[in-house]
C-alpha cells in the first residue's frame, strides 16, 4: 500500500516534468534590415526551440544557412561576408522566462525571457520580449527583437562600397508539441 | 509497521527533495534543455557547401559555380600583349597597347544547378555556345566530398582562313567538354581537378601531323586572404604527342596565377599568364607563349551578377 503510494507518486512526479517540455522544430525566424540599395530580408522555418513551462527554460537554435534570401548573391554574402556560418553555423538563445505561465489555462502570456543570445560566435547577455499564447493545450511563442551588427563583432568588408544597415529585426515564431522521451 | 511508514514517509521526502533541488538547480536544466536541443537540431547537418568559388572563372578554366536560376552573369575578360621579350618592353608599354585577345560571354542560368552561355573571343573570332551543369554539390557534412560540374561547348569559327579545307562547314566547329571536381577544404581554401576532352574538326594550327582530339587536365585553386580577396593559380596540361614533339612551333603548357577581388556582386579578378588566348578551345590547342621568354601578360576578368528574378516583395511579415 504505502510502496503503491510511493510509485505513484514517482510516476506522477516522472509524468508532470515530461508535461512540462515542448519542442518545436519548425520554428520560423525571419530578419529584415532596411537598407540604401535593397532591403535585407530573409527566412528560415527551420529553427528549434525548447521550452520548459515549470522552469521557465527557453532555448532556441537556428542554423544561419537555413535563411532563405530571394536573391541567391545576398544569401552567398550573406554567409560568407557577414556571418561566416562556415565558421559559426548556428545563432542560439539559452534563457530563461521571468514571468510565470499556466498551461491549463487559455491565454496570452507577455513574458521576458534573460539569457545569452549568440550570434556569429559573440555571445550577449539580453533580456528579450515575446509572448507565449495557450490555446487548449498549445503553446506557441512570438518574439520580435534587434541585433545590432556590432555588438556581435559582424564587420562589413571595407571594400563593399553598398551601405548595410547596422541594425537587423528578428522575428521569430515557434508552435511547441509536447516532448515524449523516444523510448518511453 | 510504524518503521516501514516512516521508511516509505522518508524516501518520499529525499524524492520530493531531490526532484526540487533539481528544479532550482539552474545550471542542471538549463543542460537538460541544451542537450534536447542540440538532439533536435542534430538531424539536419547536411547543406550543401556554398560558394567554393566567388566566380564562374578563375584564369583559365571555369570553376564548378553555375550562375543561379534567373540571374545573368556578365563576363569582360582582357589579355595584354607580352610584357617582356621581343614583343614587350617600354616600346609596347609593356604589352598593355596590345591585346592578345578579349572575351565577352554571358552566362544564364536556367535553373539553379543548370546554365547557358555564349561568348566571343577575338581570338580566332570565336563564338561558343555551352552548357554547364552542376551534377554533385560537396555537403557539410562529407557525405558528398567533392563538387562535380559538367561543361559542354560548341566553338564556331565563322570566318574564312586560307585553306581550302576550311570552306566545309563542319570544320569550322570544334566541340569541348569538361568535368569539374571541386572541394572547398575551408572558407579559404578551394582546389579543383578538371579533365577535359577537346575535339578540332580542323586540326588547329593547321599543321600536318596535328591532332583533331586532345585530352587535357586542368588544376586550379582559390586561397583567400581576407573575406574578399584571395590570390588564385590555375594550370593545364594538354595530353597530345604532337604538342610535346614540335619544334618549330613550340608549344607550352598554358598556366597563370592572379589576386581576385570581390565587391558585392562584382569580380575582377587581375592576373599574368603565358596563355594569349582566354578560351580552352584555343589556349589548350595553341599556347606558344614561355614565361622565360617574357611571353606572359597582364590579363584581367570583370563579372558582374544582374538578378533578373521578378521585383523583390518581401518576405518579413
Amino acid at each position: 500500500m504505502k510502496y503503491l503510494a510511493l510509485i505513484l507518486l514517482v510516476w506522477f512526479k516522472t509524468n508532470q516534468t515530461s508535461q512540462e517540455t515542448y519542442v518545436c522544430k519548425n520554428a520560423k525566424i525571419s530578419i529584415y534590415s532596411k537598407a540604401p540599395l535593397e532591403d535585407i530580408d530573409a527566412v528560415s522555418t527551420k529553427g528549434t526551440s525548447v521550452l520548459n513551462t515549470a522552469t521557465g527554460d527557453v532555448a532556441f537554435s537556428i542554423p544561419i544557412k537555413s535563411l532563405t534570401f530571394e536573391k541567391s548573391l545576398m544569401q552567398e554574402h550573406f554567409n560568407e561576408n557577414y556571418m561566416e556560418s562556415d565558421k559559426y553555423p548556428n545563432a542560439t538563445f539559452k534563457g530563461k522566462i521571468q514571468d510565470k505561465i499556466d498551461v491549463s489555462k487559455n491565454g496570452v502570456y507577455p513574458v521576458t525571457a534573460a539569457g545569452v543570445l549568440e550570434v556569429h560566435g559573440v555571445k550577449q547577455n539580453r533580456s528579450i520580449p515575446g509572448k507565449i499564447v495557450v490555446n487548449n493545450g498549445v503553446v506557441s511563442l512570438a518574439s520580435e527583437f534587434n541585433v545590432q551588427c556590432k555588438d556581435h563583432q559582424i564587420e562589413i568588408p571595407q571594400i563593399v562600397f553598398k551601405k548595410i544597415a547596422e541594425t537587423i529585426q528578428v522575428k521569430v515564431a515557434a508552435t511547441y508539441a509536447s516532448y515524449k522521451k523516444p523510448n518511453s | 509497521m510504524k518503521f516501514h511508514q516512516k521508511a516509505v514517509f522518508l524516501a518520499a521526502f529525499v524524492l520530493l527533495g531531490l526532484t526540487g533541488y533539481a528544479q532550482t538547480k539552474v545550471t542542471r536544466d538549463s543542460s537538460a534543455t541544451d542537450s534536447l536541443l542540440n538532439s533536435l537540431s542534430a538531424d539536419d547537418k547536411a547543406d550543401p557547401v556554398l560558394a567554393t568559388f566567388k566566380s564562374t572563372r578563375l584564369i583559365l578554366t571555369e570553376t564548378s559555380e553555375t550562375i543561379k536560376k534567373n540571374n545573368l552573369n556578365f563576363l569582360v575578360i582582357h589579355r595584354f600583349g607580352d610584357i617582356a621579350g621581343a614583343d614587350g618592353g617600354g616600346k609596347t608599354l609593356w604589352g598593355l597597347d596590345n591585346s592578345s585577345d578579349i572575351y565577352i560571354d554571358f552566362e544564364y542560368g536556367l535553373t539553379n544547378n543548370l546554365d547557358i552561355d555564349f561568348g566571343r573571343s577575338k581570338y580566332e573570332q570565336l563564338l561558343e555556345l555551352g552548357l554547364k551543369y552542376a551534377l554533385l554539390r560537396q555537403t557539410s557534412d562529407d557525405k558528398i566530398p567533392i563538387a562535380l560540374t559538367v561543361i559542354g561547348k560548341t566553338g564556331l569559327k565563322p570566318y574564312s582562313v586560307a585553306t581550302n579545307v576550311y570552306d566545309d562547314y563542319t570544320n569550322r566547329l570544334n566541340y569541348f567538354v569538361q568535368a569539374i571536381f571541386a572541394r572547398k577544404f575551408s572558407s579559404r581554401l578551394s582546389l579543383q581537378i578538371a579533365p577535359s576532352f577537346l575535339r578540332n574538326n580542323l586540326p588547329y594550327p593547321y599543321i600536318v601531323g596535328n591532332e583533331k582530339n586532345i585530352f587535357s587536365l586542368s588544376a586550379a585553386g582559390r586561397f583567400k586572404i581576407t573575406k574578399c580577396m584571395g590570390i588564385v593559380v590555375d594550370y593545364a596540361h594538354p595530353f597530345s604527342s604532337f604538342r610535346d614533339k614540335s619544334n618549330s612551333p613550340k608549344f607550352y603548357d598554358p598556366s597563370g596565377v592572379g589576386i581576385e577581388v570581390e565587391t558585392g556582386g562584382h569580380v575582377f579578378t587581375l592576373n599574368l599568364t603565358n596563355a594569349q588566348a582566354i578560351s580552352p578551345i584555343n589556349y589548350l590547342a595553341d599556347t606558344q607563349a614561355k614565361w622565360t621568354k617574357g611571353q606572359y601578360r597582364i590579363g584581367f576578368t570583370i563579372t558582374r551578377v544582374f538578378d533578373l528574378n521578378r521585383k523583390h516583395k518581401g518576405t518579413f511579415k
